[in-house]
């Protein structure tokens, strides 16, 4: 088009701008024909590849229903769930349809208890799948290794936890949480051994996880957490803490009492919490005696804890941060006061008598 | 006799195919439907003895099945609720709308029979 217009028009007769505006029309008209006309054979090709899902489903769902149903006794196979079995084994080769027959059973895991489950976990080894899932784990893509892991843990494959286990330290956090969340959900409090080798950080949100995941557990009897809250990695002591608080370790106190130094200032106010919540009177006296020295955090933490093992012997220390420079502090070691000698806390307040209540409601409120 | 008829409003369609197989093993008529609109719909048409529902559905919630069964058909017909975890506070707006039962999933089919029997028989 260019060679047309430019031998019937001449560069010279127009000026360069008007040339170069139909060069840059006619470049742009092309690139809008050659993108509708991709984005058009794209749109039919993600249709197509749609509907070719959707009949896959369509035809493998009523054979995943009838293996279900063939058999009364998850652990046995009946001669019509080795029939389905062969008639899918060959499908199951292709990664298209391999794909729609996992999000099947997939679905069906995520939304089915007891035999049935047990029944879709034999369909998934018997059929095969297990192996193209525990392939994933060798790929060099770590999305896939994420997701391969994620599958085991769905179909909870416990036979793997070998190959599974040196991912808890993968550079990708996503594979690390899924090798945390197999671990936990399928070997429960004993699965939390992959903390006494890890390296890497436990984010809040795996650790919020796993957590959830321990509540569910019907045997709630928890292991040694002593290893854990003497890890190098602050993150393990962390969640090690958080354990000790909602499994009530009460046995651990003493340790606790060590972790007291930690150099980590996070550590050292998890610590205080925890022993707050343990009723661990002994940290009382040690962390009265070092108070100037603690961080106005830490502070803050130790004054929470007072107000809930406070000894009527702890009223000269309360008295003494009264007007501390925090008001955190300030409004505690009220409460505090009120608690233990509520006279004492009438002089401070040096309001008339029928004011007291008041005054007392606004500065202390009661919990 | 004829057959209790029962409609399954469920958005996950090989658990509708999975207990749609299971009931009408125990002799009952199952009626299918993909999203709330149609549970309305079938529910409407087809007077069921017995309405299973998930909450989370397209178009219309569970919530809003039960709504409409209680106060715009103004209906006593049994309703059971599936569930996920997390989803506490609908079960509860579940129970105060009218729901007569109600299941967490996972759940076992096995446990489901088990509810439907108790509630039609």
């Amino acid at each position: 088009m260019v060679a047309v217009f430019s031998r019937f028009y001449s560069p010279e007769e127009f000026p360069f701008l008007i040339y170069l505006t139909w060069v840059t029309s006619f470049v742009l008209f092309v690139s809008f024909v050659v993108l509708s006309t991709y984005l058009i054979k794209l749109r039919k090709a993600l249709r197509r590849k749609e509907k070719e899902r959707k009949d896959c489903k369509l035809s493998y769902e009523p054979f995943i229903i009838e293996y279900l149903y063939s058999s009364e006794d998850p652990k046995v196979l009946t001669e019509r769930q080795h029939e389905i079995i062969e008639t899918l084994k060959p499908k199951i080769q292709s990664a298209s349809q391999r794909k729609v027959i996992i999000s099947i059973l997939y679905n069906l895991m995520n939304e089915v208890s007891g035999e049935m489950a047990e029944s879709i976990k034999l369909f998934y080894y018997k059929t095969g799948l297990i192996e193209y899932g525990v392939a994933k784990l060798q790929n060099k893509n770590w999305y896939v290794i994420a997701k391969g892991i994620g599958e085991l843990t769905r179909f909870n494959i416990k036979e793997v936890h070998q190959q599974v286990e040196p991912f808890v330290n993968h550079e990708r956090k996503e594979v690390r949480s899924e090798a945390h969340m197999y671990m936990v959900n399928l070997f429960h409090f004993e699965g939390l051994t992959f903390l006494d080798n890890l390296d890497v950080p436990l984010s809040e949100w795996n650790q919020i996880q796993l957590l959830e995941v321990l509540q569910k557990i019907d045997n709630q009897s928890i292991c040694d957490i002593k290893p854990w809250l003497n890890s190098k990695n602050d993150t393990v002591v962390i969640f090690a803490l958080k354990l000790a608080e909602i499994y009530n370790q009460y046995e651990v106190n003493t340790t606790l009492l060590g972790l007291l130094n930690h150099p980590n200032k996070n550590i050292r106010i998890a610590v205080i919490d925890a022993l707050t919540h343990l009723y661990g009177i002994e940290a009382v006296e040690k962390l009265k005696a070092n108070f100037n020295n603690l961080s106005v955090e830490e502070q803050i933490s130790f004054f929470q804890m007072l107000e809930k093992l406070v000894m009527p012997t702890d009223e000269p220390f309360v008295e003494a941060h009264l007007f501390h420079k925090n008001f955190d502090i300030q409004l505690l070691a009220l409460k505090i006061l009120k608690s233990i000698n509520i006279d004492k806390y009438f002089e401070f307040s040096g309001l008339p008598a029928h004011k007291k209540s008041q005054a007392m409601l606004k500065l202390t409120p009661t919990n | 006799m004829s057959k209790h008829k029962i409609v399954l409003a469920e958005d996950n369609s090989t658990l509708s195919l999975l207990l749609k197989f299971r009931l009408e093993r125990e002799g009952y008529q199952l009626f299918l439907a993909e999203d709330g609109n149609q549970a309305i719909d079938l529910i409407q048409d087809e007077k069921p003895d017995l309405v299973l529902t998930d909450v989370m559905m397209p178009y219309k919630s569970g919530l809003e099945v039960i709504s409409h069964i209680r106060n715009k058909l103004e209906k006593e017909t049994p309703v059971i609720v599936f569930s996920s975890a997390g989803q506490e506070e609908m079960v509860l707006k579940a129970f105060s709308l009218g729901a007569n039962d109600f299941m967490g999933k996972p759940f076992s089919p096995n446990e489901l029979v088990i509810r439907v029997n108790r509630l039609l028989n």
